[in-house]
């Protein structure tokens, strides 16, 4: 047996318990799947991000001392807003279909016909004893409706909340270590500070070449 | 088996559960002020469903790409924290990492769920000529045991999943080899064109 049949063979029985997981949770649900790998590009995009800082030989232990909070943090606001947003979004148009506030002709007729009740409840499911042919046009509805909101999520929550709140972030942190080094003349910058009018360009630049790139560099 | 302890611990907490169902409450007002509807239009009823099984994670993010490019540009160009200077370098250096990171992620996500596919086939999977796939250890490494027999939606979105996971651990290492100076040459070339000129050092 060759070596890549025997790693095939290792990783095909190792790690069945995980396929069959995958498969049972996101096959028939794309939008959680966006969802869940989205929360995970944001995780490795920020562990990548702080052990470029743990690892860089030009950053100062001390500087590191702040550097990889603050970039922990700024991993906290994307990870969160990317998560509640979305996933709110997700959720969302998954329940429109699931409790029947969203219907196509077909399944409109099967709730007419069965007569169900508490349609637009929360905790009702309307999937529940659904023939093969109207749960296929069910799960159809609901796919498409969970990876439509899942996107108007994401562009909400990726391209106008998190560059907002990391503006506002980043801003706010740049001008307190601006007051710092204003305080602290050891630490001043030679091109000067202004610590209540706008980060001026070489400020700018200064405290940003500390850091690999910019955290928000999502993969 | 801990993990399921506390899970089941915080569950039965009466805690949880009042704040279980006031969120339920305030979730189930919503729904309420949503009327009731049909999709009666074919036209329509196609193309949803045509998004559930076509659109996926490369495909989101070229969408979140080019959204993001028709709008963080422009809430960096008045971000009134910082100065003019600034904000041009900062409006150019966000277009350079928007095209770098959804150029690379958009072609590492395909790659790797097309790796995927390769790599899990099924008793009926055919070839472009549509012979049978002879199976092996290499072809089924991620076929999974409980999808059955028959290429469904389930074992394309399994798919999928599968090859984004493996795309974001390839991405961990190409977002510092080629998203990283991409960015900075991309950022380096507009501030020539658009920023007066001066060098970004920023992404070193």
């Amino acid at each position: 047996m060759t070596p890549l049949n025997n790693l095939a063979e290792f990783a095909s029985t190792k790690f069945m318990g995980l396929k069959n997981y995958l498969y049972k949770h996101y096959g028939e649900e794309p939008g959680k799947m966006l969802v869940h790998t989205g929360v995970l590009s944001w995780t490795l995009s920020a562990a990548a991000q702080v052990m470029a800082i743990v690892f860089n030989d030009k950053i100062s232990k001390k500087e590191k001392l702040f550097l990889i909070p603050q970039e922990c943090a700024d991993a906290g606001i994307n990870i969160l807003s990317f998560y509640l947003v979305t996933n709110a979004f997700t959720n969302f148009g998954t329940k429109l279909v699931k409790t029947g506030k969203l219907t196509t002709p077909l399944i409109d007729k099967y709730i007419k016909d069965n007569k169900i009740k508490d349609i637009g409840k929360i905790t009702t499911d309307i999937s529940k004893d659904m023939p093969p042919d109207v749960l296929n046009e069910f799960k159809s509805l609901k796919s498409g409706i969970s990876v439509l909101t899942n996107t108007v999520g994401s562009i909400l929550s990726c391209n106008i909340l998190t560059p907002i709140l990391r503006n506002e972030y980043a801003a706010r942190k740049q001008k307190e270590i601006l007051t710092k080094e204003n305080k602290n003349p050891n630490l001043q910058s030679p091109a000067g500070v202004q610590i209540f009018k706008p980060v001026s360009m070489s400020a700018y630049q200064k405290l940003a070449y500390t850091k690999f790139s910019g955290s928000d560099m999502k993969i | 088996m801990a993990l399921a302890g506390i899970t089941s611990y915080i569950k039965s907490s009466s805690l949880y559960k009042t704040v279980q169902s006031g969120t339920q409450r305030v979730q189930q007002a919503f729904y309420d002020c949503i009327p009731n509807g049909s999709i009666t239009s074919e036209k329509w009823q196609k193309r949803i469903k045509w998004v559930g099984r076509e659109i996926s994670s490369p495909e989101n993010r070229l969408i979140l790409g080019v959204t993001a490019l028709m709008s963080q540009p422009f809430i960096d160009a008045h971000n009134k924290s910082v100065d003019e200077q600034t904000r041009k370098v900062s409006v150019c250096r966000t277009v350079a990492k928007i095209l770098a990171g959804t150029s690379t992620g958009v072609l590492i996500r395909y790659g790797c769920i097309g790796a995927i596919n390769k790599w899990s086939k099924l008793p009926t999977s055919v070839n472009k000529m549509g012979q049978k796939i002879k199976l092996n250890k290499l072809n089924t490494l991620f076929s999974p045991s409980n999808a059955g027999h028959e290429l469904s939606e389930a074992v394309k979105q399994y798919r999928n999943t599968l090859g984004t996971i493996l795309s974001l651990f390839v991405m961990s290492i190409t977002n510092f080899v080629i998203d990283a100076p991409l960015t900075r040459f991309l950022t380096n070339k507009f501030i020539d064109k658009y920023a007066g000129g001066v060098k970004n050092d920023t992404s070193k």
